[in-house]
């Protein structure tokens, strides 16, 4: 059987429906018999990244922690902070719940940017659906989160008591609601940084604004204190009823989870949505740019 | 008249470049005002047979479109215009080590490797010897591959990019690798590919090696054919035409 390969038939603009729906099932189909490539490729540079430290896959557990003694000390000790603001919980506790989900975005979206830039010689020479690359992204990234959140019961167990109860059930589909944001965010930056490079270096300012722009490091009534302008960006962060589920599982702060979910879910879907649609309509043209 | 291998009808294929070749600020503030930059004509309604059993070299000097054209053969890279229809396995090796990590042992890069070239773990399971005993790295294989010298990592490279048994091979510049013994071994390899009816397009500065390994060869030249032929006149007329500076 030959393989033909022919120019415009590809454009999936110019495609009838069910030519789209059979594409984008071939398209699945291919990606599904590719997942130990994503995967391995994920593991790999998991390893390699901290191959050659003292303390190896530590990292992955001390670098959230880190940062967030950091922040901790900054905003938790210099600054004098009020109790009230956080539901009574002591600040660390309402810092961290909430700075390693964010971290996790942080981390998609620094990958996703670097994901399709940094592979540019598996570009090059090999066929395979280019959602790998941001995928394989996630997939690390994921594993950090994870391990940040066994970080973060080593930090509040001991220290403040604060360990897995009933309501941290609802961590399981608030993870995975925040994954499906972050894959959609993920190739919403990749498809982006490829023919505009200078992404890379905006994401680190994008995302420290995006962090005080959500309530991590201040209590939900600050907020309130804003001017009016700036408490209506803040409603459109799309990160706040993560954040809130996040909380509720993690520190047992309350919350309508009902209505964060469903909330969370929509954004969600329209992130996945649209950054899928999105890379995989431009694959065809990541091969010009690098 | 043989089997086809490698059928390219009307290929056309256009670059906007982005990056300058002397980045200024000047530059970068005219390219933001107008993006759609002066187009380049990588490949300029080519055409191009390449049939089963045949080593086919392609030649011509920087930027003439050969790269453009193996990887348009590779299928990484689409073309605005034309078809190409590739009749069989293709391995691509137009960088050594391609999906490899250097910081991981060369045991994880054979996986990596061939995953990306799109074996299934299982089947590498199975020819994870195979491929460590051609490379003749030994022990070495659970070293990083960061510490390898350069040949190994070519043998190490190559072995994996004929692990996925192609019938169809795409070359870029890589026949000078590792020490003689294994340049030897890999030409043997790539005969034996021959022989079975497998194809070769091999593109190189390495003239000598151009007119010696392959049967016919192609001369770009702006991304159109300027010659095409039996590989060694091929190669004649691109020296005279070098020699001459009307390259």
């Amino acid at each position: 059987m030959p393989e033909t390969y022919t120019a415009p038939a590809m454009s999936p603009t110019s495609l009838a429906p069910k030519r789209v729906f059979r594409a984008t099932r071939s398209y699945f189909t291919d990606l599904w018999n590719r997942r130990e490539f994503a995967w391995y490729l994920a593991m790999g540079n998991l390893k390699a990244r901290n191959a050659s430290t003292v303390l190896g896959l530590l990292w992955w557990v001390i670098n959230p922690v880190l940062l967030g003694m950091v922040y901790w000390f900054v905003f938790g000790i210099l600054f004098d902070r009020d109790p009230d603001e956080f539901g009574g919980l002591p600040f660390l506790v309402y810092l961290l719940s909430g700075m390693f989900p964010f971290y996790f975005t942080q981390t998609c979206m620094t990958g996703g940017v670097n994901s399709i830039v940094n592979n540019t010689a598996l570009l090059a020479n090999l066929q395979f659906p280019r959602v790998i690359l941001p995928l394989a992204a996630l997939a690390e990234a994921f594993v950090g989160f994870l391990t940040s959140l066994l970080g973060y019961y080593l930090i509040v167990g001991p220290s403040y008591g604060v360990w897995p109860a009933a309501h941290t059930l609802i961590l399981i589909p608030t993870v995975v609601i925040h994954l499906m944001f972050n894959l959609g965010l993920s190739m919403l930056v990749a498809r982006l940084a490829v023919p505009f490079r200078d992404l890379n270096n905006l994401v680190p300012y994008i995302t420290r604004m995006w962090l005080y722009l959500s309530p991590i490091l201040y209590g939900p009534s600050t907020l309130k204190k804003a001017p009016e302008w700036a408490q209506r960006i803040a409603e459109l962060n799309p990160l706040m009823p993560i954040l809130r589920l996040y909380r509720y599982a993690l520190a047992g702060i309350p919350t309508d989870t009902s209505e964060a979910l469903v909330a969370s879910l929509v954004f969600s879907v329209v992130f996945l949505g649209v950054g899928a649609a999105w890379f995989i309509k431009y694959e065809g043209k990541i091969a010009r740019y690098v | 008249m043989s089997d086809p291998a490698i059928v390219a009808r009307d290929i056309t294929v256009r670059f906007r470049p982005l990056v300058d070749k002397r980045p200024t600020l000047r530059r970068s503030l005219s390219r933001m005002r107008h993006r759609v930059a002066e187009e380049i004509v990588a490949l300029d309604d080519l055409d191009l047979t390449v049939n089963k059993g045949e080593a086919f070299g392609v030649v011509g000097r920087n930027g003439a479109g050969k790269s453009t054209l193996l990887r348009v053969m590779a299928k990484t890279l689409r073309p605005d215009e034309g078809t190409i229809n590739v009749y069989g396995k293709t391995s691509t090796l137009l960088q050594l080590g391609v999906g490899f990590n250097r910081q991981l042992s060369g045991r994880r890069n054979v996986y990596l490797g061939g995953l990306a070239a799109g074996l299934r773990k299982k089947e590498i399971d199975e020819k994870f010897e195979g491929i460590v005993e051609y490379a003749s790295l030994g022990d070495a294989i659970e070293r990083p591959v960061a510490t390898y010298s350069s040949g190994m990592f070519s043998r190490l490279a190559f072995s994996v990019g004929m692990a996925i048994e192609p019938n169809i091979l795409l070359l870029d510049e890589v026949l000078a690798v590792g020490d003689e013994e294994f340049r030897e071994k890999s030409l043997a390899t790539m005969r034996e590919l021959l022989n079975s009816a497998g194809t070769i397009v091999f593109v190189s500065h390495a003239l000598n090696n151009v007119a010696e390994f392959c049967d016919r060869a192609a001369w770009l030249s702006d991304g159109k054919i300027r010659s095409i032929g039996p590989a060694e006149d091929v190669v004649d007329q691109y020296r005279q035409a070098v020699k001459a500076g009307r390259a």
